[in-house]
């Protein structure tokens, strides 16, 4: 190779060609114009000077009858004459203005004459002429005997003066015409040699061109081959189709086809593209703008490979006259592609589709009940108890369990209708054209197939549903309340004892539609810190003072105000908040204790208790939670209390036990355990004397009516003795009138707490409080008892 | 040796082939013509040779010029030749039939050949150009 370029671009190479060759032609033409004008304007000037040359014949003859006339006494101006020939004779020879005949204005002026021949020619002119006139004047002059000193080399021996100035008019006439003739001989030669050097020139030029023209032609052959190895090499594939048939396939396509070039050109697009894409790629080819298409190919080996082409109409371009397909390979870009939009539409456990594609498919059904009208119902399926699998057996058997469950809904339901995974184990099914009969229909037929035994990991479990159905009746809607109205429905059907299917009602939405509300709010609440613990204390009746006091959740949202516990502790249950919000409370109320103690304002004994919901003793770990936190507080396990409901203790089933054991657990590590709410629930005697308990808190709709209702008196009483017979301590809640307390005190019960003594207050508050342990153990209504 | 002598014997005959060619080569070409007269002409004079012997001559006609000249070989008694009406030039039909040969009109500087047999007697060269003849252009020769 050489050190050039390997490659310059064609136009700019070209263009230099065509520049040499215009340049080369502008520089012949040139020259050649200039040595024509310069040939004309020199034959132009010999052509005066011949024809002066001419003239002097004429004057020379015209001179010797002048003087004749002159000598026989007639008109003439012989000297005029002899002027007009001796001044031509002279500029003849040395160059000047010719003098003009009879008055003749045309006045020229001539160069000098040249070439040696011409000018010995012109001199002997010049010296015959000033012969001529010496012998002419002297004849004139009468002095006819004398005869006149010649210059020239003529020796005349003529006596008679007049025929000697004939003889000398004859010679000078002769030298006039050789001189005019040789100089016509010479223009001649000038025009053969201009017209011989204009032929060379022309000749020159054509080689020259023809030379430059050769270069360009190899050039562009060069560079059509190096576009054409371009092209060939590239793994582009590039077609051109005529009005109907392939005019060109680049090398690649032929490889990629498994077929000759030559086989290929002539053959339709029906050949080369796959007959769904034909009338697009077609279509596309009608428009004018160059854009890009997607089409499929078969291959060698029969497969259907996707092409991405940019197509550039090109017919009304002369050099290619057709449709430029410029493709490449991409089917495994769009493999990818559609790989990628299946794994953004689909849950990788189950392959159902996911939320966000369970979302476009409801969108398009209600777009397509707008117009119809048609009915649609969608299915909100929430396994119940699936958490407990996961927990138990691992995430591995929950997967296996729900990949299970996923196989059975699919039996059932139509191709027509859309499964969904909306993550964890909820799953959403749209029934299209399905009324409340058809939804209820597939919700039972779904719990049936569920109620059969599923084998995961070796163990057999039977699993149930809480489904909520909504009916959307046809014409628009919005998704977001249909699956809003689903959830409610669901969380109906959950709260309604699961195992169980609930079709939306409005009134439904009026009971839960707070609670979803909330549930967001308790979301955020815990986040933006909007909770805080506050603590009633609780006081002994024998005048020991604050033996303990109850932690209390208190939540001052920033839209409702404070809200009461009463509103929002039975959402939390219901949605699971429960759990952080249970855990807050159990942090919060032993790091304030561990606080107190360690400023030395706690009394002894003190228990700090803590209410523990159902939901977190079913959800299980919360020995391990009491644990850590103690742990991290640095709080005895016999400064904290946990109160538990009556329901949640007597839970049936391996959830029961399990909650039980972790009660009997912390309560043998010297963790106090209170029965919340006693006498309210279903209160099994058996199960309480079986349980760990400290303590029993006589419910505060007792307190009430203890003073004036013999009833709640009596099981007020009632459950004062059971407590003792049990060897536990017994505790009134929500004390609010000396009433109340005289009542509670004449039933020996041990403790007591309620507004009577103090509100429920912020740990600051209760500081105050354990100073003024007197004021407490005489409260305000005290002073008056006494 | 053997190889060298040889080699000796060809050289020598190479040479002596080269002297030969050479020799050949260098002879003088024969002379094509007859012996040549020199006969020079010039404004307005003509110099040749007052005597030739009589036979066949070459005339080598050198035209000095500066004006085109040409030649005329006439046998006459005298120097005076018969002229035209225009009294300036000979008339060359009177004297056609006593005329050896003539040269046309030629241009300055060149030399022409002109093939004359001439018999013993008086000749006149002469020029006939307009006015040539009467300036001087004549000259006679005596061929014995």
């Amino acid at each position: 190779m050489r050190g050039g370029p390997a490659f310059s671009p064609f136009a700019a190479r070209g263009r230099r060609a065509i520049g040499a060759i215009l340049v080369t032609f502008a520089l012949f033409s040139t020259l050649s114009v200039v040595l024509s004008i310069r040939a004309t304007s020199r034959s132009k000037h010999r052509a005066t000077v011949v024809e002066i040359a001419g003239r002097q014949r004429t004057l020379a003859e015209r001179y010797v009858n002048e003087v004749m006339l002159v000598r026989q006494g007639r008109q003439a101006d012989p000297r005029y004459t002899a002027s007009l020939l001796t001044t031509s004779a002279r500029v003849l020879l040395e160059g000047g203005e010719v003098p003009g005949v009879n008055g003749d204005d045309d006045e020229t002026t001539i160069s000098p004459a040249s070439g040696s021949p011409v000018r010995a020619q012109l001199k002997q002119q010049r010296r015959l002429v000033a012969d001529l006139t010496t012998a002419g004047t002297a004849m004139l002059a009468g002095d006819v005997r004398k005869r006149p000193s010649m210059t020239a080399d003529e020796r005349i021996a003529v006596s008679d003066p007049v025929r000697r100035l004939r003889v000398l008019a004859a010679l000078t006439s002769n030298v006039s015409l050789n001189a005019a003739r040789s100089m016509a001989t010479r223009a001649d030669r000038n025009i053969t040699d201009l017209i011989r050097t204009q032929v060379a020139l022309g000749i020159a030029g054509l080689l020259a061109s023809l030379l430059l023209g050769w270069g360009l032609v190899g050039a562009t052959r060069r560079q059509t081959a190096h576009f054409r190895s371009l092209v060939t090499s590239s793994t582009d594939l590039v077609l051109v189709f005529g009005a109907r048939a392939c005019r060109y396939v680049s090398h690649s396509v032929a490889s990629m086809v498994g077929r000759e070039e030559h086989d290929l050109l002539g053959q339709g697009i029906a050949r080369f593209v796959h007959p769904d894409d034909q009338a697009f790629v077609q279509s596309a080819s009608a428009q004018a703008e160059p854009h890009e298409v997607v089409f499929r190919m078969r291959n060698r080996f029969g497969e259907w490979r996707s092409l991405e082409a940019h197509v550039t109409d090109l017919r009304h371009d002369r050099l290619i006259r057709g449709i430029v397909l410029n493709a490449r390979d991409v089917t495994e870009r769009i493999r990818l592609e559609e790989e990628l939009t299946h794994q953004a539409f689909h849950d990788g456990l189950t392959d159902l589709p996911n939320r966000a594609l369970f979302r476009d498919r409801l969108d398009q059904a209600l777009a397509r009940s707008a117009r119809s009208r048609e009915v649609l119902a969608v299915l909100l399926i929430d396994l119940d108890g699936f958490k407990q699998v996961n927990d138990s057996l691992g995430h591995d058997a929950g997967d296996s369990l729900l990949k299970l469950v996923a196989e059975r809904f699919c039996d059932v339901m139509r191709p027509s209708d859309t499964l969904a995974r909306l993550g964890g184990d909820e799953f959403a099914l749209l029934l299209e054209g399905a009324n409340e009969q058809g939804a209820i229909g597939i919700a039972r037929r779904l719990a049936e197939r569920l109620s059969e035994p599923l084998n995961v990991a070796g163990r057999e479990f039977a699993l149930s549903a809480s489904t909520g159905i909504v009916l959307h009746p046809g014409g628009a809607g919005s998704r977001e309340e249909l699956v809003r109205h689903a959830d409610v429905a669901m969380y109906a059907a959950k709260e309604g004892g699961r195992a169980r299917h609930e079709v939306f009602s409005y009134d439904m939405a009026r009971e839960f539609g707070e609670v979803l509300g909330l549930e967001h709010e308790l979301r955020l609440g815990l986040e933006r810190r909007e909770f805080s613990v506050h603590y009633q204390p609780e006081v002994s009746l024998d005048g020991a003072g604050i033996v303990g006091a109850e932690a209390l959740l208190r939540w001052a949202s920033p839209a409702r105000g404070n809200v009461l516990p009463d509103r929002f502790i039975p959402v939390a249950e219901a949605t699971g908040m429960i759990l952080p919000l249970g855990e807050f409370v159990l942090r919060e109320a032993c790091t304030q204790a561990a606080e107190w103690r360690d400023a030395g304002v706690l009394p002894d004994p003190f228990v700090m208790w803590v209410n523990l919901s159902g939901k977190q003793l079913s959800a299980g770990g919360v020995s391990a939670l009491v644990y850590r936190t103690l742990e991290e507080t640095g709080l005895s396990p016999g400064s904290l209390g946990l109160e538990v409901t009556e329901t949640a203790i007597v839970v049936e089933g391996p959830v029961g036990d399990r909650s039980r054991a972790e009660l009997a657990e912390l309560h043998d590590r010297g963790v106090r355990i209170a029965i919340d709410d006693f006498g309210t629930g279903v209160s099994s005697l058996g199960q309480l004397r079986r349980f760990p308990v400290d303590m029993i808190k006589v419910d505060r709709s007792f307190i009430q009516g203890v003073e004036h209702d013999a009833k709640d008196a009596a099981i007020a009483a009632n459950i004062v003795s059971l407590a003792h017979a049990l060897g536990l301590v017994a505790i009134a809640e929500g004390i609010e009138s000396d009433g109340q307390l005289a009542s509670m005190r004449a039933l020996d019960c041990d403790f007591a707490q309620g507004f009577l003594f103090a509100d429920p207050v912020p740990g600051e508050e209760m500081k105050k409080l354990f100073a003024v342990k007197d004021a407490l153990d005489a409260p305000r209504a005290g002073a008056a008892a006494a | 040796m053997r190889s060298k002598s040889c080699r000796l014997a060809a050289l020598t005959a190479a040479v002596a082939a080269a002297l030969v060619i050479a020799s050949c080569g260098a002879e003088p070409a024969p002379r094509a013509r007859g012996s040549a007269t020199r006969v020079t002409e010039r404004d307005f004079k003509i110099s040749v040779p007052a005597t030739l012997a009589a036979g066949k001559h070459v005339l080598a006609v050198w035209n000095k010029g500066p004006v085109d000249h040409e030649l005329i070989v006439v046998r006459a008694r005298d120097s005076h030749l018969p002229l035209r009406h225009d009294g300036l030039t000979v008339n060359e039909d009177a004297v056609e039939a006593a005329t050896a040969g003539t040269l046309e009109p030629g241009l300055p500087g060149r030399t022409r050949e002109l093939r004359v047999s001439l018999r013993p007697g008086r000749y006149e060269f002469f020029c006939n150009m307009t006015g040539h003849y009467l300036g001087g252009m004549h000259k006679e020769v005596v061929v014995r």
